[in-house]
């Protein structure tokens, strides 16, 4: 019971980095792709949150970004090995034209992910960890108290700028 | 005379998490209800799509590990995409939405 509650929480680690690393790269907090990312930001903002971490929020929330690259990756490598990681890759991409979303986070942190959950399974972290650990990396960013995630999401943009 | 549960009940047994398989579909079942359940108390509309987005990655990752096939990948993005879509159609609303003739290119 333990072992596997430590291997989600490793797995969540893994998770969280790789979609804040892809996400800054392709600088989702810089703007929001579509207007109800802005309007979610600015809601964000009135709540005592940070601008920019609002704008990456609401990205996230408005078309599949890096992190729903990495859960659809954990659950693509789950039922049907790498293949599966490769498939969700090129379904994101398609996600991603259907949520009018121009920009390729999500289609890279899928096929990052799939890299890191494939190898996280050679060494006894099972992909189901994984699936399980990016609930829980997404739950710390939209799910707890949104001015908290949104400043640390702003600090991580200023000190990557 | 024992009596045994009528077909298709779960017995409490089964409810254990056995296997690391059934660890992870506990905690994303759990933080689907806490998704839920903050959705349904935060006042403002657009603060609730976030928590909405949290409770979708639970329901994705549900779907794939309750499913043992391929197919059940398909299944998890195109719930995914579709929730994500909603959103993001209910958050453009809030903005305004496109000007009466507008179109999109």
């Amino acid at each position: 019971m333990i072992e596997p509650l430590l291997h989600i929480l490793i797995a969540a680690v893994c998770c969280w980095l790789n979609f804040i690393i892809i996400d800054m790269i392709f600088n989702l907090p810089r703007e929001g792709g579509v207007s109800g990312a802005t309007a979610i930001a600015e809601a964000v903002r009135r709540g005592g949150g940070d601008i920019r971490g609002g704008t990456m929020m609401g990205n996230i929330v408005s078309s599949p970004d890096a992190s729903a690259g990495t859960l659809l990756a954990a659950c693509g490598v789950y039922c049907f090995g790498i293949a599966g990681g490769l498939t969700a890759t090129v379904l994101v991409y398609i996600g991603n034209r259907i949520c009018h979303d121009p920009g390729y986070a999500g289609t890279t942190g899928c096929f990052t992910a799939t890299g890191i959950v494939y190898g996280g399974s050679l060494i006894g972290i099972p992909p189901s960890a994984f699936i399980a650990g990016m609930v829980l990396a997404i739950l710390t960013i939209q799910g707890v108290w949104h001015p908290w995630s949104s400043r640390l999401l702003g600090a991580v943009w200023r000190w990557r700028n | 005379m024992v009596q045994q549960a009528p077909r298709g009940c779960l017995e409490v047994e089964e409810l254990i998490p056995a296997s690391p398989d059934q660890v992870a579909l506990w905690v994303c079942s759990l933080v689907a209800l806490y998704g839920a359940v903050r959705v349904i108390t935060e006042p403002d509309t657009l603060r609730k799509l976030p928590f909405l987005n949290v409770f979708s990655f639970a329901i994705s990752g549900i779907i794939a590990l309750m499913i043992p096939h391929p197919l059940a990948l398909v299944a998890a993005v195109a719930y995914f995409v579709g929730s994500t879509f909603e959103s993001n159609a209910i958050a453009s609303v809030y903005a305004g939405g496109m000007e009466k003739g507008e179109h999109r290119e």
